[in-house]
Formats: C-alpha cells, structure tokens, sequence
C-alpha cells in the first residue's frame, strides 16, 4: 500500500463511558472519494473532527503521507462541518477571504480564488451581501467554497449533501468527483447512499464505533453471500442442498447458496422443472449492504 | 493569524449601524452633560459688549484686561461714530457705548451699567486720572505704576483644593459610570461573540485552522480596540468641550479623568473579558449567555454599587482597600484618580494586583474555553469544562 493520502491507524475516542471510535483504521489514497456510511451516533462526525484535529484521540494516529498528521497539514484541509456554520451577517466574499487566509492564504490570492469560486457558482453579484440574505441553496455554495477557496490538500465533508436541492447535489457531486480527480483525498459522509454507491470509489461503513466493512462497492458486494434471483415453476428448490429460500417475489425467488454450490447445478435442476424465466445474480445496492452489516455484527456483539 | 482574527472582530463591529448609533448617542450625551454643567456653572457670568469711538478706543484692551476672571465677559468692538454707537445701544446691539476723552469719557447706555463694568472703568478712569496728574507735577507716571503694581495681598488658603472637590467629584462619578457601562456592554459583546461561533459551528471551521487560546485572544482584543476607540472618542470630545465651556476650572482633571479611565477600561476589559468568554463557551445559544454570565455581570454592578460610598468616604480604609481589589478596582479606582483620592502607590498596587489577576485568568480562561468550545449542546459543567472530560 502507498503511503500517499490520509491514513487514520488504531483510532480510538472515549467520553467517559461512551466509546464513539473503536479502534478504527483507514486509509484514503490521493484522488480517492472515500465515502463515510453509518446511522446517527455510529461515530463519523467524532471520527472527522479527530482527522480535523478538532478533537484529540485517546489513542491511535492520524498520518498524513506517511508522517504523524502537523498542524501545517491540518490547516490546509477543507472542513465542512455536519451543522453548517458562517457568519451569519458576514459578507459573503469578505468572509470566505477571512477563512482563505486564515488557512494560510495571501490576501491576494484569497482574493483572487474567492472570486473565481463565486464565479463559478454564479454568486459574484452577490458578494458584497450579507449570507443571512442569501437563499438556503446559495448558503450552501457559500459553504462549499469555504472548504475548497483555500486549494486544500486534503477534503473532509460531515454531510455535504444533507438537505441539498437536486441541482445542488448534482454541483456538489461534480465539485467533489473534481477535487478528488486533481488528486486530493475526499472523505465525506452521507446517509444517501444511492449516492454514495454512484460516486464514492471506496466506502466504509462504521457501526457504534467500529468499521465494520471499507472497500469499494463491488468488494462490499463480494464480501456477502452468493444469491441469485431465479424465475421458475413454483416449488423447484426445495431438497436442493445448499441452497436456501431467502424470499419469494411472486414467481421469482431469491435464493442464497453456501460457497461450496455450484450455481449451474441449481440452474439445471431449475430448468429440470420447467422454463426458467429469469436467472441473475442478485447485486445488492450499498443500502442493502448497509442494512446487512449494520445488523450482522450489532447482532454477533450483542450475543 | 492573531492580526487576522482581530482585524475582522474589530471591523465587523466598528462597521456595524448599532456600534456607530451608540457612540453617536454617547457623544451627545456626554457632550450634552458637560454642556448643561456649563450653564449651571457659568449662570453667573454675562457678556456685556462695549462699543467705543475716538479716542476712547484706547480704553477697550485695558476694559478687557481688568475684566478677566470676573463675572462679566466683555466684548469690545470699534464703533464708527456716536450716532452709529448710540443707534446700536438703542437697538440693544450694543450694551455700553464708550466716547471721548479717555480720562473722561462718555457712557452711553440704554438703562443702567454693569456694575462690574462700571468699577472697571471707573477704575481704568481714576488711574488715567492719576497718571495725568502725576506727570503734571514732573514725575514719571511709568515709576509710579510700577511701585502700584507691586503691592499685592498676601493670601493664605486654609483649604486649597475645596473648590475643586465638587467638580473633581463628578468627573471621577462620570469617568467610573462610563467604564461600568463599558466594561458590561464590551463584556456581554465578547460573550456573544463567542457564543455566536459555538452557535453557528464555524467555530469548528476555525478550530481547524487557528488554534483556541488563539482565537480568544483575536476576540478579546478586537472587541477591547472597538471600546478604545469609541473611549477615546468619548474622553475627547468630552475634553473639548469641557475646555470650551471653562467647566472644568483645572484642565489636568479632565485629562486625569479620561486617560485614567482608558488604562483602567483596558485593565478591567481584559479582565473581564476573559471571564466572560470562559462563561460564554458553557453554552451553545444566546439565550442561554446571560445566565450563565450572571455572577460577572454582578460583580461589576457591584462596584457600580459600591462607588458612592467609596468616593463619599475616601478615607475609610475598608474603602481603600476594595479600591485596590482586582474585582472592583476597573470602575473604582479611575473614579478614586479622578476624585484625586487615590494616592500613586494605591493605583500601582491596584494596577498589580490586576495584571497578576488577568495573567492567572488568561490561563484559567483559555483552558475552559478550549474545552468547551466545541461541545455543542447541554451547558458544559464548569468541573467538565477544567477536566476536559465530558462525563
């Protein structure tokens, strides 16, 4: 493995009886949209905000190419807190100028990048307003460019798309993908996860603390049990060894197989039965891969 | 960094229509207080305006002269001929037309003479006399005048300062009632400040970026230059027009009064300020900043308080001493300085005292402020908040 991006080893973060990370590791590489799954309360934001250095761990380590993560690093990386935050009655362009240098920026080229990003998103003539007046979709762009006016090197997101407008997921989308194609490490979290499932080229789902399941989706589909959707005469499956009858759907039936079946066998003994309408593997959406995990091991702790 | 984060506190302020309203009022108000002050004091005084002609305008600089610090005010001007003077006198633009000879002159008025007036020139007339009769016997007027001159009274005072008192006295009440309203309005000011951060969660934003005791201090600093400012905006223009009204007889109370009352702003701000701040990092609304500031808060109206009594009894040394204490010396000991009460080691220790107390606080302050900061939600207990520890 590179030691290129961002890498978050043995993390773990106590308040006083609750552990909201539990040795938690990771890594994200250059160029990489890590995506960040999980309910309420399972630990992400505590997670970020320990990236951010806003918290400190009470053990474990965030690295940053391979080095202990410095202060120099943490104040060129783009936040965007859960609850968004700015000054309300700031103006919008002298504002994110304020955060540009604040993040090490030169008056000059702050100014410079606040003006480019505003122009982007078509709030130039809006710059010299106070954000309280600016429409709820337009506060959000604000907030994006607060992350990205500095030339990051590194994105941290806590719910970039919650409450967005479908044109303003699309232009978070595409900022996001762009960010992480100039070769920055973009980690956000979302609990949309068709979303997630489209635009992430990894994720990992953290349950109470732990990160129950990280790779990319096609991994995450791996990982699971082999089921098939099979169209077929009623009844067929039964007696079939190793084959087990998730659901039925009508005429079509989700089957699960252990490992050791093979599924042209099962294909067999369904056209033994009469014509078999459909046959697919069954490729779950991150939402039901989501369900699954977040149930398995909460069920495996608690036993 | 820190430049940054006090630039934009002090900008946003400074630029916002409450902050330029206040001060505008503030100015008024004081202006306006010293000026009733003014007409209190100088009821006494009228300006009487004297007109002369011919050679009696040889009589005006020394009329002006012999009147000073009475109380009359004389106006003098060149009137170009008796009817032109008497005309004016009629229409009352004139009070006192003045003619002819300067040892005998001419005394035009419209019903009767300003008896301080009238002695100064009576006065001025007798001496013309004497001078003229002395050179007529063949002695120089000059030697005569000089020997005249030289024969003063001998003047004890028995209590030098007394006439002082009373307006030493109001500029030291003054002075200590603006810097409590400073000190509660700047103090409430770095309160919401900070709470407007924890509210609105950039302050997670900026955590990310500036490290806390950083951020405080950007934000004490910032606010504490907006309320210099709009001080020495006040005391000076406080200062003008108490030398412009002649209010304030001795010019050094004034500037006791207003560059005391900037240090000991600059002194209890700080002080205050990193209190407030702390308190203010327990809470996450705006609702909740005044509760939680309270016992601050009570403290200063404490020594608002205890301000009458203090300057009423300036020799009580339970009265000096709480002068001195840290808690209450930001608003009384500037009042004690401008009473003239206070003596040089007094204000040194008091000083003292407070600079190792904001020096303590700042460690406090900063400590729990770094704790709380970022914890969004339920008031932070104050043990919480020392210990780092959520529980």
């Amino acid at each position: 493995m590179t030691v290129g991006g961002l890498e978050l080893t043995g993390i773990t973060k106590r308040y006083g009886d609750l552990t909201a990370v539990r040795d938690l590791t990771l890594q994200v590489q250059q160029g990489e949209l890590f995506g960040f799954v999980g309910s309420n309360g399972a630990g992400k934001t505590t997670t970020m905000r320990i990236v951010l250095g806003v918290l400190t761990p009470d053990e474990g380590q965030v690295r940053w190419r391979g080095a202990p993560m410095t202060f120099e690093t943490r104040r060129r990386t783009g936040y965007m807190p859960e609850e968004r935050g700015l000054y309300p009655k700031m103006r919008v362009a002298e504002q994110l100028t304020y955060l540009a240098q604040l993040h090490g920026m030169s008056a000059a080229d702050a100014a410079r990048s606040v003006s480019g990003w505003l122009e982007r998103f078509g709030l130039a003539d809006r710059a010299a307003d106070q954000l309280l007046n600016l429409s709820h979709g337009n506060q959000q762009r604000v907030q994006l460019t607060a992350a990205v006016v500095f030339d990051p090197l590194l994105l941290v997101l806590d719910e970039p798309f919650a409450g967005l407008d479908p044109e303003a997921v699309d232009v978070m989308s595409d900022v996001l993908r762009e960010r992480a194609d100039t070769g920055l490490p973009v980690i956000f979290s979302s609990h949309q996860l068709d979303l997630v499932e489209r635009l992430c080229d990894r994720v990992g789902i953290i349950q109470r603390g732990h990160l129950i399941a990280c790779g990319t989706v096609d991994e995450l589909r791996a990982g699971g049990p082999r089921r098939l959707w099979v169209e077929a005469p009623a009844g067929w499956p039964d007696g079939l060894p190793g084959v087990r009858l998730v659901r039925a759907d009508g005429p079509r039936a989700l089957l699960e197989l252990d490992p050791s079946t093979d599924d042209q066998v099962v294909l067999r003994a369904a056209l033994a039965v009469g014509p078999v309408r459909e046959f697919r593997r069954d490729r779950p959406s991150l939402l039901e891969l989501f369900r699954e995990a977040v149930s398995g091991p909460g069920l495996d702790a608690s036993a | 960094m820190l430049r940054l984060i006090v630039r934009r506190e002090f900008v946003t302020r400074v630029r916002s229509r409450l902050f330029l309203i206040a001060t505008g009022l503030l100015l008024v108000l004081v202006a306006g207080y010293i000026a009733v002050q003014a007409l209190v004091f100088n009821r006494a005084v009228t300006t009487v305006t004297v007109g002369f002609t011919g050679q009696a305008q040889a009589l005006a600089q020394p009329l002006k002269a012999s009147t000073a610090g009475l109380d009359v005010r004389v106006e003098t001007r060149t009137v170009p001929d008796l009817q032109a003077g008497e005309n004016e006198v009629r229409s009352g633009s004139l009070d006192v037309l003045v003619s002819g000879d300067p040892v005998e002159p001419t005394v035009v008025v419209k019903d009767q003479l300003n008896p301080t007036v009238a002695a100064a020139l009576t006065g001025l007339v007798r001496q013309g006399a004497l001078n003229r009769a002395v050179s007529a016997r063949g002695v120089d007027p000059a030697a005569i005048e000089a020997q005249v001159a030289a024969a003063k009274i001998d003047l004890t005072a028995l209590s030098p300062t007394a006439a002082q008192r009373t307006q030493r006295t109001v500029a030291g009440v003054v002075v200590a009632i603006l810097l409590y309203v400073a000190l509660l309005v700047y103090g409430q000011l770095v309160a919401q400040g900070v709470v407007e951060e924890k509210a609105n969660r950039i302050v997670e934003i900026l955590l990310s970026t500036v490290r806390p005791r950083q951020l405080l201090l950007g934000k004490v600093i910032g606010i504490g230059l907006v309320g210099v400012l709009q001080l020495v905006l006040v005391g000076g223009v406080a200062l003008v027009v108490a030398a412009r009204t002649h209010v304030v007889s001795v010019p050094t109370i004034g500037v006791t009064a207003v560059v005391g009352g900037l240090v000991w702003f600059v002194l209890g701000f700080v002080l205050y300020a990193l209190v407030y701040a702390a308190g203010a990092a327990l809470v996450s609304r705006q609702e909740d900043v005044a509760a939680v500031t309270m016992p601050i808060t009570m403290l200063i109206v404490g020594s608002y308080l205890a301000l009458f009594w203090v300057l009423a009894s300036p020799d009580n040394p339970v009265a000096v001493a709480l002068t001195m204490l840290p808690p209450l010396a930001p608003v009384l000991m500037p009042a004690r300085m401008a009473s003239g009460d206070a003596q040089a080691w007094q204000v040194l220790l008091a000083v003292v005292l407070t600079v190792s107390t904001i020096a303590g606080l700042n460690a406090l302050a900063a400590r729990i402020y770094a704790n709380s900061v970022l914890r969004i939600g339920a008031r932070v207990r104050l043990r919480e908040a020392w210990r780092g520890r959520q529980a």
